[in-house]
């Protein structure tokens, strides 16, 4: 509101043509408000997410956000209240993986196919880890290990139709190796599984494994990306190490299908400036989370070969059965 | 003694202060509230924390907690219906002081009975957050499945002199758990192709229509309606343990103090199971056994201070491993994160003044507790006088609007009004309603961490008996089981005449 009252008085008062340009983008969105909707409750992953993108984005898009959290159905709820808002660019959706897996397992009226993706902001890191004393020290001693004795290396997983159970199970299938895949309820309990012994390797994220991190508890042996984390140089991928396998779980932005063509180019214009806001970029190296851009056309085709990948793991692991 | 002196601080400081007395007093009224549990109360506040100084935000936060956890007790009590899940063993002898003309003491018991739990609790995780956090690291899923267990044994004994309907209540409770994904491989089960029932049905959902909604039609079907409305003139006025009360109900209280501390510590156990498991100890220890389901003081006390007692040591996982133990720390931690603090080992020594601070903030809460629940109690109680149709109708509201407002769901007031059925037929056919929710709140536990246990061993269940703590508790199970099985026997041998209330 202060920010249009103040653009006004500027392009009234001065004809600097920097000036003219900045305000010109921020003046084609056309709403004022825009409501971000996440599945996740208040606190959750993705609702500190947006909470602290917009911040950020305020500013360069010239927009007031506000973040509502529509619960339930696994996100069934949420999806079905994107498609049926209005697709004039003042409702979205903070996407992550569970949207499009929501989507083929329950098989609600309402389906990822009835959004359109927008932009991609980011991919998740997922990084193998062992307890500090463990004898791994990388991702390939495991898959040696495991050769040598089937069945009793224990690999601790979060929940049954994770990304991280997914490239696990992968990795066994790659490798040829049989290893037991432990699931488990959040990543927290995987945390306390590889720390008490339950399992001998575990699978996370940054933000939640951060704590033990630094206090030395467990060891990071291996990431599932396409290089290095910036963050733990020393850390090698899987990659390197023969196994190419890559997990991409991301974080984006989608809306009501058919978004007019204006306000999809405002977000991928202010979704650029906004990942290399220096405060924004901050927040997010400290959790690794690594800035993948993706503009909507590039966006769909991911959305679309991620959707298909998907639902291959769900038929091969008997959780869905067509 | 640096820890004590931020504790101080955070105490005589006037936004921490301001911070406990008012996420207490929000606690209070969202627990009371059926279908606002603790956690929903919290995170309706979270968005309000963002701007807040991080040690406010976090004491706000956690006095909401503690505050809740008590408030539940107070519809449990007056008109029995659970405001939160923990409160639900309270039903049972609160309800039935209540119905006796004795809800004032049974909500000074359960006020005083919280708040020495709280501050025992408190006292607890200031000490010994260290060895109460290697608690956490020795239950591996044989363990968790071995307390299930043990919890869920508790039924024979809870169901003493109908121990057949007792365990079919039980079963049903566990085939309700069963619903929604499968922990383990992911698949969908008896879900019937509907999203709703992908993520389980409600623990709350069924509690409220079991526990009030029965209650509400068992009341509406009274003869004594036809006579006309008139205010209820039973004498309820709040009225606070004595000393030597206190002192008699000693055990009962030790026995709370003791498992809500280790409940607590444990990550995934929780309120509700430590409340029951205290329950059952309580009966068991007791000197007057028979008086429990029949308004006991010893019944009410008990589940109450083990899920005060929770509240405080439930902060241990999450604040030495950042790893919440339920829906209300993930909140909190939510809270920590949202300030750029890190909840793990080194939070003690990098964020001391938050830690210690959180400590004093708890402390106040507590204190506040106290003289906000001898301040809310009488309108409370007031409230619950006025004429039973209005009461009635205004309890049924408040559940069906409470629900409403956890997801805007449509099909959670189905869910509550068809438990409310099914509660009704249970108790026309005489089937206990505890064992059910047990069955419930452990269906789930059991069930997954056994299938973990098996995986662990590519399908040995030598490791039950190999490890220790599940050896242990697995033992005090059985032992629960066969004392309860050899009582059975007997009984059937002399037949005996049971009082038909026994078998609320």
């Amino acid at each position: 509101m202060r920010f249009s009252r103040m653009k006004t008085v500027l392009c009234v008062g001065l004809t600097a043509v920097g000036l003219l340009a900045q305000s010109a983008l921020a003046a084609e969105y056309p709403h004022k408000t825009v409501k971000l909707v996440t599945h996740s409750s208040p606190g959750g992953g993705t609702d500190v997410f947006l909470r602290e993108l917009v911040k950020h984005l305020s500013p360069i898009m010239g927009v007031n956000f506000a973040v509502e959290n529509v619960r339930g159905g696994a996100g069934a709820k949420a999806v079905a209240y994107l498609a049926n808002s209005p697709a004039d660019g003042s409702v979205f959706y903070g996407t992550t993986p569970s949207y499009i897996n929501t989507s083929l397992l329950s098989k609600p009226e309402k389906t990822y196919q009835d959004l359109d993706p927008v932009v991609n902001l980011f991919q998740d890191p997922q990084i193998v880890f062992v307890r500090a004393d463990s004898p791994y020290k990388n991702l390939k001693e495991v898959v040696e290990d495991a050769k040598k004795r089937p069945n009793q290396v224990r690999v601790a997983v979060s929940t049954p139709g994770s990304l991280d159970r997914q490239v696990m199970e992968q990795l066994k299938a790659e490798t040829g190796t049989e290893m037991t895949i432990i699931t488990h309820d959040g990543g927290g309990d995987v945390m306390l599984s590889v720390l008490n012994g339950t399992a001998n390797v575990g699978i996370g994220e940054v933000a939640e494994l951060r704590g033990q991190i630094d206090a030395g508890k467990i060891r990071l042996i291996t990431t599932y990306t396409n290089q290095r984390l910036k963050q733990f140089p020393d850390v090698p991928t899987a990659k390197e190490q023969g196994i190419n396998l890559v997990v991409r779980k991301f974080r984006g932005i989608a809306g009501p299908k058919g978004l007019p063509r204006d306000v999809v180019s405002a977000w991928e214009n202010s979704i650029q400036k906004v990942l290399e806001s220096p405060d924004f970029k901050a927040w997010y190296e400290k959790d690794a989370l690594v800035p993948d851009y993706m503009n909507q056309e590039e966006y769909k085709k991911f959305t679309a070969e991620f959707a298909e990948g998907q639902k291959d793991f769900f038929q091969k692991y008997g959780i869905t059965t067509d | 003694m640096e820890g004590l002196s931020y504790a101080l601080q955070a105490v005589t400081t006037m936004p921490v202060v301001a911070a406990a007395f008012g996420g207490v007093l929000w606690g209070i009224l969202g627990g009371a509230l059926p279908g606002i549990s603790p956690s929903i109360a919290m995170a309706l506040l979270l968005p309000f924390t963002y701007n807040l100084p991080p040690l406010v935000a976090v004491v706000l936060l956690a006095s909401v907690y503690v505050g809740a956890e008590y408030g539940g007790s107070i519809p449990a009590i007056l008109i029995r219906t659970p405001g939160t899940n923990a409160a639900a063993a309270t039903t049972i002898d609160g309800y039935a002081m209540h119905m006796k003309g004795r809800g004032g003491e049974a909500l000074g018991l359960s006020l005083v009975g919280g708040t020495i739990g709280g501050l025992f609790g408190l006292i607890l995780l200031a000490t010994l957050t260290e060895p109460l956090s290697s608690l956490a690291l020795l239950f591996t899923p044989p363990a968790y499945f071995a307390m299930g267990i043990l919890g869920i044994s508790v039924i024979a004994s809870l169901s003493e002199g109908a121990l057949l309907k007792g365990l079919i209540a039980g079963v049903l409770g566990m085939m309700i758990a069963t619903v929604g994904t499968d922990p383990i491989s992911g698949v969908s089960r008896f879900t019937f192709g509907n999203p709703n029932l992908l993520e389980g049905i409600h623990f709350i959902l069924i509690m409220l229509g079991i526990f009030a909604v029965s209650e509400l039609m068992v009341q509406a079907g009274e003869n004594r309606w036809r006579e006309g409305a008139k205010p209820d003139t039973g004498r309820a006025k709040l009225k606070l343990p004595t000393l030597p009360t206190l002192w008699r109900l000693r055990r009962a209280q030790g026995i709370g103090c003791v498992l809500g501390a280790v409940e607590g510590a444990i990550p995934g156990a929780g309120g509700s199971v430590a409340a029951f498991l205290s329950y059952n100890e309580a009966r068991r220890w007791s000197k007057e056994p028979e008086k429990f389901g029949h308004g006991s003081e010893e019944g009410v006390i008990a589940p109450e201070t083990a899920n005060n007692v929770v509240s405080a040591t439930a902060l241990v996982p999450t604040l030495s491993f950042g790893i919440p133990g339920s829906n209300s720390t993930a909140i909190l931690l939510g809270g920590f994160l949202i300030h750029g603090l890190q909840p793990g080992p080194l939070l003690f020594t990098s964020n001391p003044e938050i830690v210690y601070g959180l400590f004093g903030g708890l402390f106040t809460a507590n204190l506040m507790m106290l003289l906000l629940g001898i301040v809310i109690l009488g309108p409370c109680i007031w409230l619950v006088k006025r004429p039973k149709p209005y009461l009635m109708a205004a309890i049924f509201g408040l559940v069906v609007s409470g629900v409403y407002s956890i997801d805007h769901s449509l099909f959670d007031l189905w869910v509550v009004l068809a438990a409310g059925v099914v509660g009704y037929i249970m108790r026309v056919l005489g089937f206990p309603h505890l064992p059910l929710i047990l069955g419930l709140v452990l269906g789930y536990m059991i069930e997954s961490n056994y299938r973990r246990a098996l995986l662990m061993t590519n399908g040995d269940h030598i490791v039950f008996l190999q490890d220790g703590v599940s050896l242990t508790l697995l033992t005090c199970a059985a032992l629960i089981i066969g004392v309860a099985a050899v009582r059975e026997i007997r009984r059937w041998r002399k037949p005996l005449v049971i009082p038909a209330s026994q078998a609320h």
